[in-house]
């Protein structure tokens, strides 16, 4: 993929991660952007404890990884109302030894793995799959480019449905600006290097396949 | 004074400048260098349904209160 971006871009890019964490802050809603204002509200039914804070602060990453890897927002709303409730559970049980989003991640990819696990037993991907990807001319150093805002959930959604389930996690992982390779490494089983050389295969075919979509 | 007035001038001037700019930006459509910036804009503008909060809580209410840890009863220390 190109490293260097546009003016705009690279504005958006510096200014995405401050954003988020704002949204997430109890409390602070002068930042929240306009489509995501209205779910703040029923953190007020989780009332003001610890819990509460862990949940107004990861509730979008975990909502927004079950959704991408179930590809359903009913199933999503379910694995994420179990995620926390198997966390609330497990609270006592957490010792600090990684991040309380590290550890809300382990618990949704498990679950979303369970719950997938007779789809992906019927729909068994080989490592021939990966020569697809490299056979394949992509213009994966090229830009992606959106001209329709509209059905850019649709889009990525085929285009992550397309992709081996390794791949789609990998990308929803490094997505996340507040894990590091180490720290994806550690949540898929393998080194930060394995991530590296994988994730330069993942983007190319998830550009092939998003291309395709348009 | 007047170097402040300039200066306040100048700002407004970039502003909107930066603020046109955004908007041929949206005009043309966006552009995102990898993939991982696809997805995290897509992350920032998919809301989190109000729905799981209310069920969370609901659920929270039915269940007891997570046991404290052999140690923490031993130490007779507390969860907070």
């Amino acid at each position: 993929m190109k490293t260097t971006v546009s003016e705009p871009v690279a504005e958006r890019r510096r200014s995405s991660a401050p954003q988020a964490s704002a949204r997430w802050r109890k409390g602070q809603g002068t930042v929240v952007p306009a489509p995501l204002a209205h779910s703040d509200t029923p953190l007020e039914a989780l009332g003001d404890s610890k819990f509460a804070d862990i949940y107004n602060e990861h509730s979008q990453a975990i909502y927004y990884l079950s959704l991408r890897l179930l590809s359903d927002p009913e199933k999503a709303q379910d694995a994420t109302h179990d995620v926390f409730l198997k966390a609330f559970r497990k609270m006592d049980q957490f010792r600090g030894e990684s991040s309380w989003r590290t550890w809300l991640y382990r618990i949704a990819i498990n679950h979303c793995r369970n719950l997938q696990q007779g789809w992906n037993e019927r729909h068994m991907l080989s490592n021939a799959d990966d020569a697809i990807w490299e056979t394949t001319a992509a213009k994966s150093d090229s830009p992606l480019r959106v001209l329709e805002t509209k059905e850019l959930g649709q889009r990525i959604q085929k285009a992550l449905d397309g992709l081996p389930p390794e791949y789609r996690l990998l990308l929803l992982l490094v997505a996340d600006e507040q894990l590091s390779y180490e720290q994806v490494g550690a949540l898929t089983d393998q080194t930060s290097d394995a991530v590296r050389g994988k994730l330069h295969r993942a983007r190319k075919a998830f550009t092939v396949l998003f291309e395709k979509t348009a | 004074m007047n170097r402040q007035t300039k200066l306040n001038s100048q700002g407004q001037e970039e502003a909107q400048q930066q603020s046109a700019a955004e908007q041929t930006q949206q005009a043309a459509g966006q552009e995102f260098a990898t993939p991982e910036d696809l997805l995290r804009h897509d992350s920032l503008h998919t809301p989190v349904p109000p729905t799981i909060a209310h069920r969370l809580a609901e659920s929270i209410g039915k269940t007891p209160p997570p046991p404290q840890s052999w140690w923490r009863r031993l130490l007779g220390g507390s969860n907070q």
